[in-house]
């Protein structure tokens, strides 16, 4: 994808706030946002005009059924203990000091990982389907649920890690944004301030799942960074989504 | 005072706040106080009821589960569950097999007020009035490109290619669109509804 210039911004803003852009399009005004947040203002205030369309359709009652088939998946959620959501900007300060650290041997990586994923899709196959298990058994209590937080889940992606009885655990992303195709979201297990390399997400659709290569056991944190494509030795980049341990 | 009776007087802010801990009665107080506009949008962009109901409950479900991802500073609760709603039914009308957004919904009319609607008590009925004021001084070929990106899921490039204009006419009326309903507003001394 082409990095977006000035005049192309100007050009699709106004379709971007009606959400009319190609999935590559959009990627690609977020992508400039991102390096020019002095004009998310500027979209906001549109998206601002643009959002009361929303108002303008003639009005509706739901059924009242469907306020019933709401709250009995919401009060079956709720009866389970969530995860304490907590700030994220000690990690991102933490792991910014991580930063400059060079790439390094990455190159040489990408052959590994190639045939690493491989055993990766299978693995995750395999960790799904023992999620699924072990959920429907009931044996959540022996199975722990780890929410992430993070600028992702702000965007309102959805990530949790469910670290099962035998010490593997798995990553499962719902409603990801959507990422440049040279980049690679990649998950990091921190142990003292240390973050090892444990995965990458490999996105279908919005979903992405993966297994967690490292133990979670006596780790410190475990968070998410977006990485040139293929993942990189060490973190180049602030976490998407972190949550400590 | 009743713990129901204590929800209704809170602000949204704070039921999310409430939501966030996992609080279902909180968001049970923001369904019953938006899910009619949401529900209202969700048949607007679907065209039939149960697809409506389905989307509304993604939509909620949603907003239940991303409670920790509103942040004030970018809106209010209802633009954030209504921006939700909104674009997740523009992804489930973009990954319909087959596309039930035919050329009659080019033709479709304007969303209208109801007369018996006019003028209702809420304020958030006169923010519709209003809106719905707006929309009635844009130029019909304007309105219709606002439709057919907003409530039919079409790309500009796909409007372009429907109404076959030049790509760069469809930008233009779109952003000639946004201004003029940005300038109804400041006509009227109204700030524009969060």
């Amino acid at each position: 994808m082409r990095p977006m210039d000035e005049r192309s911004f100007d050009d699709l803003k106004d379709a971007y706030v009606l959400g009319a852009l190609s999935d590559e399009e959009r990627a690609a005004v977020e992508a400039y946002l991102a390096v020019n947040p002095e004009r998310q203002a500027e979209v906001d205030d549109l998206s601002g005009v643009a959002s009361l369309l929303a108002l303008a359709p003639p009005e509706h009652d739901p059924p009242a059924d469907l306020r019933r088939r709401v709250m009995q998946v919401v009060e079956s959620e709720s009866a389970r203990p969530r995860a304490a959501r907590r700030s994220t900007s000690s990690w991102f300060g933490w792991l910014g000091g991580l930063r400059n650290v060079a790439l390094g041997a990455a190159a040489l990586l990408v052959v590994g990982l190639l045939s690493w994923n491989v055993l990766l899709q299978e693995d995750v196959r395999d960790l799904r389907g023992q999620v699924e298990e072990a959920r429907t058994a009931n044996e959540a209590q022996e199975t722990r649920e780890i929410e992430l937080g993070g600028t992702w889940a702000e965007q309102g992606a959805r990530a949790e890690v469910t670290a099962l009885k035998d010490d593997r655990a798995i990553l499962v992303v719902e409603d990801m944004p959507s990422m440049p195709e040279d980049r690679t979201g990649q998950v990091w297990v921190i142990r003292d301030e240390n973050p090892e390399p444990s995965g990458l997400l490999e996105p279908s659709g919005n979903m992405a799942a993966t297994a967690i290569t490292t133990p979670l056991e006596d780790a410190d944190a475990i968070a998410v960074t977006i990485e040139p494509a293929g993942g990189s030795e060490e973190p180049t980049s602030d976490p998407v989504l972190v949550q400590e341990l | 005072m009743g713990k129901n009776r204590q929800y209704a007087i809170l602000a949204d802010e704070d039921l999310m706040s409430l939501m966030e801990g996992g609080d279902a009665e909180a968001f049970a107080a923001l369904y019953d106080r938006h899910s009619r506009a949401a529900y209202s949008l969700c048949y607007r962009m679907m065209g039939d009821r149960q697809a409506a109901e389905d989307l509304t409950q993604d939509a909620f479900l949603k907003v239940w589960r991303s409670a920790g991802g509103y942040r004030s500073e970018r809106g209010s609760v209802r633009t954030w569950i209504l921006s939700i709603a909104h674009n997740r039914g523009i992804d489930q009308l973009r990954s319909m097999a087959s596309r039930r957004r035919t050329q009659d919904r080019v033709e479709q009319s304007a969303p209208r007020s109801q007369p018996s609607e006019a003028f209702a008590e809420t304020w958030r009925n006169r923010q519709r009035e209003q809106i719905r004021e707006a929309l009635d001084t844009l130029p019909p070929e304007q309105l219709k490109i606002l439709e057919l990106a907003y409530f039919s899921g079409y790309t500009h490039v796909e409007i372009s290619s429907l109404l076959d204009l030049p790509l760069g006419t469809v930008k233009g009326r779109m952003r000639l669109a946004l201004k003029k309903i940005r300038s109804y507003f400041d006509q009227e001394n109204v700030a524009v509804p969060r």
